[in-house]
């Protein structure tokens, strides 16, 4: 099953079960549906199905006066670079609504556009900015058990957050893991147990960490595989525990922020762990990223297998 | 008889939010405050009709200068004003101010300081009005500024594109901060914006509160009825400028109030400020003598100020 199916079921499965939600954005209910993802959800929601005008900005602050007159909703998006325009909802008109404990739920359900070669104003693949502007939170995923697992628990709770899946990942097939431990509030997720290194990837990374755990495996180098899925600063305990044993660690993040979630967590971990190594496989060097290209984490697997080795 | 007891009663609660907010400006001037006070001395008229014209499950969603409506709903001033000095007794427990002051309890559900923000979470709330089959509106106050911001466009294609009631109230008093309309922007006509999204417009002018309240009540429930926006455009003029002389002004430079003290306003028995159709007090005489009017005042100011002995 294509991943972008695999998260229309999964909506699908929520949102019938829900009395007097609203769902809208644009082209929700028409057209592609956001590429399939939101088809047919119309069909089976029993609540208002609106395709709205373009007007973002406005769109954001209807979730959050829908709020205020406790009923449920969720904005779908097509592109979280839309969501710009709506920034002074995330901050100012939420930074009120927080106050109340609100007992609605609105979530933003944007689309990261990280598959690359659209051009420098729609390529931005920076959920971790959105967050951090007014500690919101943001809950990216990658394969069938986190899907599962945040959809199910975040898609409509009492409060407000964004989820957001990966444009690029939506078009491949859905990948499927076995899970060793996740946390209970499915802020990060460990996948495979190893001794040797821990392999923490963030943003939308999780398929190069599956490669990398792979190439370490075939070498006999026994990886630890987790995935961070938070873009908050949340309780690092288990994966402080998990570093203490290992003593190595290979950060993955594919995001295109300069205020990425992967650099807090370092910080945490230097605090409380005294590593053998760190390896950092981001974008920090990478060049022309606001041209059309690729959106593909250029990694030389080789080069990190020997550094580690070294 | 009943309608001279109605009409006794708006002309209290106009002389009374008057001296309300002449009190607050009082303790104003002495410096009692932290934080920034938009006074709408001269919008009492429009106040008292939105309020009057209000009914049970209606909600009225405000902007930075919103402490007329909060006192009308109130009835009451110690509560504001102790949110005014941030104390924890105050209306919202010190956690909003005056720029977000709202009262759930009062149907006052969300207070925006930032131009332009508050009409689409109008919109958002007049939308879970209709979900629920509230036969109720949402009334959305904004001013001639924040009409500048696209958010009033993108939310009237919403509100008329999904059948949804709310009536815009448009205070136009012509200044946003320092400047005025002509020196910021062409003229907007809102009556011709509204026609083209087949809106009901209304202009209202004169600050007398009886027409004000009729009217109110008219489009409320010509909103409600047809499942539609409207929108009344309220000339006003906000009260308390004064003229401060300096070197190249020596007989004094125009300051049109904003924000703050407005320091030629003073505690007055009568507390008219302009004798002219500027000024809601002005127009009070029309339907009663001064002398009756005097005597309201001063048993207005009476009940003012025992409730914060």
């Amino acid at each position: 099953m294509k991943y972008v199916q695999y998260i229309n079921s999964l909506l699908k499965n929520i949102i019938q079960k829900e009395k007097d939600l609203i769902i809208y954005g644009q082209n929700i209910n028409a057209g592609s549906c956001i590429s399939g993802l939101t088809r047919g959800l119309g069909d089976i929601n029993s609540g208002f199905t609106i395709n709205t005008p373009n007007s973002e900005n406005t769109l954001t602050g209807i979730g959050f006066g829908l709020m205020l007159n406790s009923t449920s909703s969720i904005f779908f998006m097509k592109q979280m670079d839309f969501l710009l325009l709506g920034i002074d909802h995330l901050v100012n008109t939420f930074n009120i609504i927080r106050q109340s404990m609100p007992t609605a739920s609105f979530t933003i359900f944007p689309v990261n556009v990280d598959s690359g070669f659209e051009g420098p104003q729609s390529a931005l693949n920076n959920f971790n900015d959105f967050c951090s502007i007014a500690d919101l939170d943001g809950y990216s995923f990658t394969n069938k058990i986190d899907t599962k697992e945040i959809i199910s628990n975040y898609l409509i709770r009492p409060g407000f957050r964004i989820i957001s899946p990966s444009q690029r990942l939506l078009r491949n097939d859905t990948i499927n893991l076995d899970v060793f431990y996740y946390d209970k509030e499915f802020k990060y997720f460990h996948y495979m147990k190893g001794d040797d290194l821990s392999i923490v990837c963030f943003n939308y990374s999780l398929p190069y960490g599956i490669s990398l755990y792979k190439r370490f495996k075939n070498i006999q180098i026994s990886a630890s595989l987790l995935s961070i899925n938070t873009f908050s600063l949340f309780d690092c305990k288990y994966l402080i525990n998990e570093l203490n044993q290992t003593k190595n660690l290979i950060i993955i993040d594919d995001s295109k922020s300069t205020n990425k979630m992967s650099d807090k967590f370092l910080n945490q971990i230097y605090k409380h762990c005294i590593l053998e190594k760190i390896i950092v496989l981001d974008r920090q060097d990478e060049k022309n990223r606001f041209f059309p290209r690729h959106d593909q984490l250029e990694i030389d697997y080789n080069s990190v297998l020997n550094k580690f080795i070294k | 008889m009943t309608q001279s007891i109605e009409k006794t009663k708006i002309i209290e609660n106009v002389l009374w939010l008057r001296l309300a907010q002449i009190l607050v400006n009082e303790k104003y001037k002495k410096g009692d405050f932290k934080i920034p006070i938009h006074l709408a001395l001269g919008h009492e008229s429009i106040a008292v009709a939105v309020n009057q014209s209000m009914v049970s499950k209606d909600s009225l969603i405000l902007s930075h200068r919103n402490i007329h409506y909060n006192l009308a709903r109130m009835g009451t001033i110690k509560e504001e004003l102790d949110e005014y000095y941030l104390n924890d007794n105050g209306l919202a427990g010190g956690h909003l101010g005056s720029m977000n002051l709202s009262n759930p309890k009062k149907n006052i559900p969300y207070t925006s300081s930032i131009l332009g923000n508050n009409i689409s979470v109008a919109t958002g709330y007049a939308l879970g009005n209709k979900m629920k089959n509230n036969n109720a509106i949402v009334i959305l106050i904004t001013g001639d500024g924040a009409i500048e911001e696209g958010s009033l466009w993108e939310s009237l294609l919403f509100m008329r594109s999904n059948d949804i009631s709310v009536m815009i109230i448009v205070e136009n008093n012509q200044w946003s901060l320092g400047t005025k309309i002509e020196e910021r922007r062409c003229k907007i006509n809102l009556d011709h914006l509204s026609n083209s999204l087949n809106i009901d417009y209304k202009a209202l002018n004169g600050n007398d509160p009886f027409h004000y309240i009729k009217t109110l009540s008219e489009f409320r429930n010509k909103s409600i009825k047809n499942k539609c926006p409207v929108i009344i455009e309220v000339h006003l003029s906000t009260l308390g400028y004064w003229y401060m002389e300096t070197q190249e002004y020596p007989t004094g430079k125009f300051i049109n109030y904003h924000a703050g003290p407005a320091p030629e306003v003073e505690l007055e028995e009568y507390p008219i400020i302009e004798p002219n159709i500027k000024d809601p007090l002005h127009v009070l005489e029309g339907y009663l003598s001064k002398e009756e009017l005097i005597k309201i005042s001063s048993e207005q100011l009476k009940i003012l100020k025992s409730e914060l002995l």
